[in-house]
């Protein structure tokens, strides 16, 4: 019996010993390492999982017509020139000519259209909402396109125009249920040539791309769960950088390493306090401004990111977006907080060193958190412990990613309400560059205020929104998002507690042509390719 | 005979259909929604129309009764669906997670076997002895070690700090080995992850390996042959070790059920590529369709391991095959 | 599936042993660590929930391990962490043993359909993928400290049930309790007065062996981050520990060993106590510890 199964057991092992599938290039020694964190499904448009960086490594195979540059400003791209009509309503582009698809057809504009139509037909929550400000697409000949908007759109470069990665019309044309459907033919500079489950995906550039060859012949991406593990192998040379950006505590570790460079700027991603603005007693923005007044954001850079990360703005903008508002500015104070509390009449009845509400009930709430997170678990911990000096009861719950999602965002959907008290929270960096995210952010309709998931609501904000939304003028968008950041400044739905930086390091002997993309990193596709010559 | 085989079969039978019932269930009463891997991560930009229609895609809109009608009616016909969250055929990743998983936690059961078959028996042998009392410290040491603890130590140590051993994988990623050097690869990438599983999966196995020899050591059978003057070593290996053998087979034949459902907690210190990860993963995700296929085949298996102890038993010991 | 258990019944052992050295010293290391828990805030140097200093500090005199990632005294954490870390593996022990011990002797007393609907309950238990049920249960019931508790029992009673329910077959074997049904049978009666004496000896073996097992669980749960990270307990250090990077910077040495030394060390003292007293206590001792 024992040899029997012994037996079974070694051709399991060849079985796992087996090459990979006939036909396809082996790596090279040159194949630049990138350790990501999870499975992106096969990489195409519609079984990528994440937006960052599955958006990123996606994008190097589905290109979008346009592509952000180092300022996140949407630069052409497969577009060769464009024109927009005077009322803003109309677009016109001229594709470059000699783009091909990874399996040597012709890219055409016919694809782009087939495109923006299968996406509408197919939700996805990313880009179907983009081109529902589209009314008609039109082409003529295989480069020429123009698409008519049914109002002026702010944001229409940045998405859908630098978002939405074409397909190509020939493969995806009878595809019923795109999130079943595995093939990964792109136009990009990479084509996927070996993925294995669990394991790694392998990209290799494509020599015949239309705007020169890539800087990078092969790019292996092992996924690698736990944090530490990345970075003990990207120390040990086992991987050449990795997606995931340096935990603080490790910056100084591989500042010193040697044949180790980091890069390091603005993090768009914020860490915030959410309050559920539906809440009977949460709903008073005073006592919001209150709970801030206790709160040390200082202290919690210092001392969770050890310095590598930037306070704050209680108008949820990053100081170096070009949005930001200078003029709004936030300073905690405790006594403030004593002072706020006092005069909303939350005064402590019985003695028991916890705050009562006028008809008696203990000013007592639940902060979730979620429990992948360590920093966030150590933030929910500290705010506890400063809201109990100014006599408000905080229990802290962590719990994994899917609960706290099915309290605070049930469904991810808006209009289905929500069930918490308080969270700790935070929004990834896309958000902060989307031109309206403040509106994004807290309009009242659910619609519209897709992630206000406080459910907060003020009158003058929602028109602010609807204003921001028709404003095509960079310096009236401005202008509108200034005033914008004033009202969420003083009402605080949300208490903005810090961005942490973007910290990556690399090998620059295996690749050191790394562009820095602000506020987003150096997982970018500009990193591998330079722009096209127009 | 046959009656006994009839009724163990019934109960098996039982068995299965409430774990098919409960594979249904539970992942499905979990709090959360599996909505952010159909829809991706921007869900939120969704309307409510769209939302429906991807429920309806995936017939999540449906009854409960019904998707479980369907869902029965598709394991009936060997079809495993998609993985909401990878886009792919179950199949297909089982097929590409499971030989990792048979390799790494196959091959420690086999190896933790031999070794506590051994240790236990001589450990029996000379029981009381500076030997024996040394091997049950260590076994109970290792019995006693959280296995992501020992793993991570492993790693700092013979990895990181050494470099031995690779730090992470089941080989390495993007490249192509052949021949001998996939060979060595591959074994490069197991060692670490099979010694933490083997060290902890040993103490088991020679503790109860211990206590039937030490009972079977106690019978006549043993007295006689050694006052027949049966040179010790072969007494040792003829009569006490085979005799023994029995229960170790049972817990064996118990355990190798349980080698399909992987070593979650080692895979993940590891980034080993098996099914205790994806199951894991799975989980996290709310990922019902792969939730449901693995809790199948792993329960599969283990009932299968149980009916062939079961049918097993009576070959290695003659006393149950006499009755 | 149960009988196959039983069926590979291990011989018997003919000499009792005493507690033996072994068992002794399993004692002793529990004692140790109760009492580190019983006076933990007379013991740790500083408040284990304060801030004391700068985080990531290496040992030094004023924090004997250094200090964590938000600047709490680690040892202060450790010698906290005793009380949450036994708390659980006793709690969890005798919910689990509570179940065991009441299945076990239902079954095994009154035979028949109970037993078969019972013991294929335990089979159930035994076959379902444990992880999954775990994240199920502590996501359904909260991972508050107290639900990573019942959790833990009631995931781990099965194996208890199996060994109760064999000792309970046993006993009504005897002549005397046959004897107390043939003047009248009174069910509670006979079991209170003479099958739960009979087992309750096994029980105790169980209910440690299963807190031995708790610890170890609440800390593979903590790993996962599927704990409750706001309770202190030994898990809990050390998936900081993990997820601040501690095996990066050299930090492991005094962040990461201690608590795993300690989780070690309560492990092994309850096991070794375990064992013993299961040896001295049960003829048909089986151990058994699952490939994850």
């Amino acid at each position: 019996m024992r040899r029997g199964v012994g037996l079974l057991l070694v051709c399991a092992l060849a079985m796992g010993g087996a090459p990979p599938a006939a036909g396809q290039p082996t790596s090279q020694p040159s194949a630049l390492r990138m350790a990501i964190t999870r499975d992106e499904g096969a990489l195409n448009p519609y079984t990528y999982q994440t937006g960052y960086p599955g958006w990123n490594l996606m994008t190097l195979i589905y290109e979008p017509l346009f592509t952000p540059d180092a300022d996140n400003i949407p630069q052409p791209w497969l577009v060769r020139q464009y024109t927009v009509s005077q009322d803003g309503r109309t677009w016109t582009f001229a594709l470059h000519p000699n783009i091909r698809w990874h399996d040597g057809r012709p890219f055409t504009a016919d694809d782009v259209r087939f495109t923006y139509e299968y996406v509408r037909r197919n939700p996805h929550s990313r880009w179907t909402g983009q081109v529902r400000t589209i009314e008609s697409i039109e082409t003529s000949g295989p480069t020429g396109l123009t698409i008519r908007l049914n109002a002026p759109s702010s944001g229409f470069a940045a998405q859908p125009l630098a978002d939405l990665p074409i397909l190509p019309r020939h493969i995806w044309e009878n595809v019923a249920n795109p999130r079943q459907f595995n093939d990964v033919v792109g136009s990009g500079p990479y084509r996927l040539a070996e993925m294995r489950d669990g394991q790694f995906y392998r990209l290799v550039a494509n020599d015949q791309y239309f705007a020169g060859r890539p800087k990078v012949r092969e790019l292996v991406l092992p996924i690698i769960r736990d944090a530490t593990v990345t970075f003990t192998a990207l120390r040990a040379g086992e991987i050449d950088t990795t997606v995931r950006p340096l935990a603080p505590e490790v910056v100084a570790e591989f500042e010193r390493a040697a044949g180790m460079r980091v890069a390091r700027g603005a993090g768009y991603a914020s860490t915030i306090l959410q309050f559920n603005a539906e809440h009977p007693v949460l709903r008073e923005p005073k006592l919001r401004v209150a709970i801030a007044n206790a709160i040390n954001t200082r202290l919690m850079v210092r001392l969770l990111l050890l310095g590598y990360g930037v306070v704050g703005s209680p108008g949820y903008i990053h100081p170096s977006s070009p949005f930001y508002n200078p003029a709004v500015t936030f300073t905690a104070s405790k006594s403030r907080a004593v002072q706020l509390l006092n005069e909303l009449n939350y005064v402590d009845r019985n003695g028991d060193g916890i705050r009562d509400l006028p008809d008696g009930a203990a000013l007592r709430f639940t902060l979730l958190t979620l429990a992948g997170n360590p920093v966030r678990i150590r933030g929910a911990d500290l705010i506890r412990s400063w809201l109990r000096d100014v006599g408000i009861d905080v229990r802290v719950v962590a719990q994994e990613d899917a609960s706290i999602i099915a309290q605070v965002w049930p469904d991810f959907d808006v209009c289905k309400g929500r069930r918490f008290d308080m969270a700790v929270f935070g929004w990834s960096a896309p958000v902060m560059n989307r031109t309206t995210a403040l509106r994004d952010l807290f309009h009242s309709d659910c619609r519209q205020g897709t992630i206000n998931i406080g459910g907060y609501r003020n009158p003058a904000l929602d028109r602010l929104g609807a204003d921001l939304a028709a404003a095509v003028d960079p310096a009236r968008q401005k202008q509108i998002l200034f005033e914008m950041q004033k009202i969420v400044a003083a009402d605080l739905p949300v208490h903005t507690l810090f961005y942490q930086d973007g910290i990556y390091a690399y090998r620059p002997d295996r690749h050191a042509a790394w562009v820095y993309q602000k506020g987003q990193g150096i997982v970018n596709k500009l990193s591998f390719i330079d722009p096209p010559r127009r | 005979m046959w009656r006994f085989v009839a009724g163990r079969g019934a109960q098996y039978l039982l068995v299965l259909c409430l774990t098919v019932i409960l594979n249904f269930g539970l992942p499905r009463m979990m709090p959360g929604s599996p909505m952010v891997f159909l829809a991706g991560e921007d869900v939120g930009f969704l309307t409510p129309e769209q939302r429906a229609q991807l429920y309806a895609l995936y017939g999540l809109d449906q009854p409960q009764w019904r998707q479980f009608v369907t869902y029965v009616g598709n394991l009936a016909r060997g079809q495993l669906g998609y993985s909401f969250q990878r886009g792919r055929p179950i199949g297909e990743i089982v097929r590409e997670r499971l030989p990792w998983t048979l390799g790494l936690v196959g091959t420690s059961l086999v190896l933790a076997t031999f070794l506590g078959v051994a240790l236990g028996a001589v450990s029996a042998w000379r029981r009381g002895s500076a030997l024996d009392l040394g091997t049950l410290g260590v076994a109970m040491f290792f019995e006693s070690v959280p296995s992501f603890w020992l793993g991570m130590i492993f790693i700092a140590v013979f990895a990181a700090h050494l470099g031995w051993f690779p730090i992470f994988g089941a080989g390495t990623a993007g490249a192509a080995f052949e021949g001998w050097g996939l060979v060595v690869d591959r074994a490069r990438h197991l060692a670490l992850p099979l010694a933490t599983l083997t060290l902890i999966t040993v103490p088991g196995m020679l503790l109860i390996m211990r206590y039937a020899m030490l009972g079977v050591l106690g019978e006549q059978y043993i007295a006689t042959a050694r006052a027949k003057g049966v040179p010790e070593g072969r007494v040792l290996r003829r009569h006490a070790v085979r005799n023994a053998l029995l229960p170790v087979a049972t817990v064996f034949m118990l355990n190798l059920g349980f080698v399909v459902s992987g070593a979650t907690v080692v895979e993940t210190v590891f980034s080993y590529p098996g099914l205790g990860r994806l199951l894991y993963e799975a989980v996290l995700n709310r990922d019902y369709p792969v939730l449901q296929s693995t809790f199948f085949i792993i329960t599969v298996s283990v009932i299968a391991a149980n009916v062939a102890a079961d049918l097993l038993y009576p070959l290695i010991d003659p006393r149950v095959r006499r009755r | 599936m149960s009988t196959l258990a039983a069926a590979a019944g291990l011989p018997a052992v003919r000499r009792r042993p005493a507690l033996g050295a072994a068992g002794w010293a399993g004692v002793l290391v529990l004692a140790a660590l109760v009492v580190m828990a019983l006076f933990a805030p007379s013991l740790s140097p500083h408040d284990p929930e304060e801030t004391v200093g700068d985080p990531f500090q290496p040992p030094s005199r004023a924090h004997w391990l250094g200090t964590n990632d938000i600047g709490q005294d680690i040892a202060s954490e450790l010698i906290h962490g005793a009380r949450i870390s036994l708390t659980i593996g006793f709690l969890a022990a005798a919910i689990a043993v509570g179940i065991g011990t009441a299945v076990g002797v239902v079954a095994g007393y009154f035979g028949g359909w109970t037993e078969a609907t019972l013991m294929r309950a335990v089979d159930l238990v035994l076959v379902v993928p444990f992880l999954p049920l775990m994240i199920l249960l502590a996501a359904y019931l909260g991972p508050s400290f107290w639900n990573i508790i019942i959790v833990i029992g009631a995931l781990v009673w099965a194996r208890p049930a199996r060994v109760i329910r064999a000792q309970v077959l046993a006993v009504k074997a005897l002549d005397y309790v046959e004897a107390a049904c043939a003047i009248g049978c009174r069910h509670g009666r006979v079991i209170v007065r003479h099958i739960l004496p009979s087992v309750l000896p096994l029980a105790l073996a169980q209910f440690i062996l299963a807190a031995s097992n708790a610890i170890l669980i609440e800390a593979s749960l903590s790993f996962l981050g599927l704990g409750d990270p706001t309770a202190k307990s030994w898990g809990t250090v050390l998936y900081y520990a993990q997820a601040r990077n501690a095996f990066l910077s050299g930090a492991w040495v005094w962040w990461v060993i201690p608590p795993g030394v300690l989780i070690t060390a309560a492990t092994l003292g309850f096991a070794f106590t375990g064992f013993a007293l299961e040896e001295v206590l049960n003829p048909r001792m089986r151990g058994r510890r699952g490939a994850g």
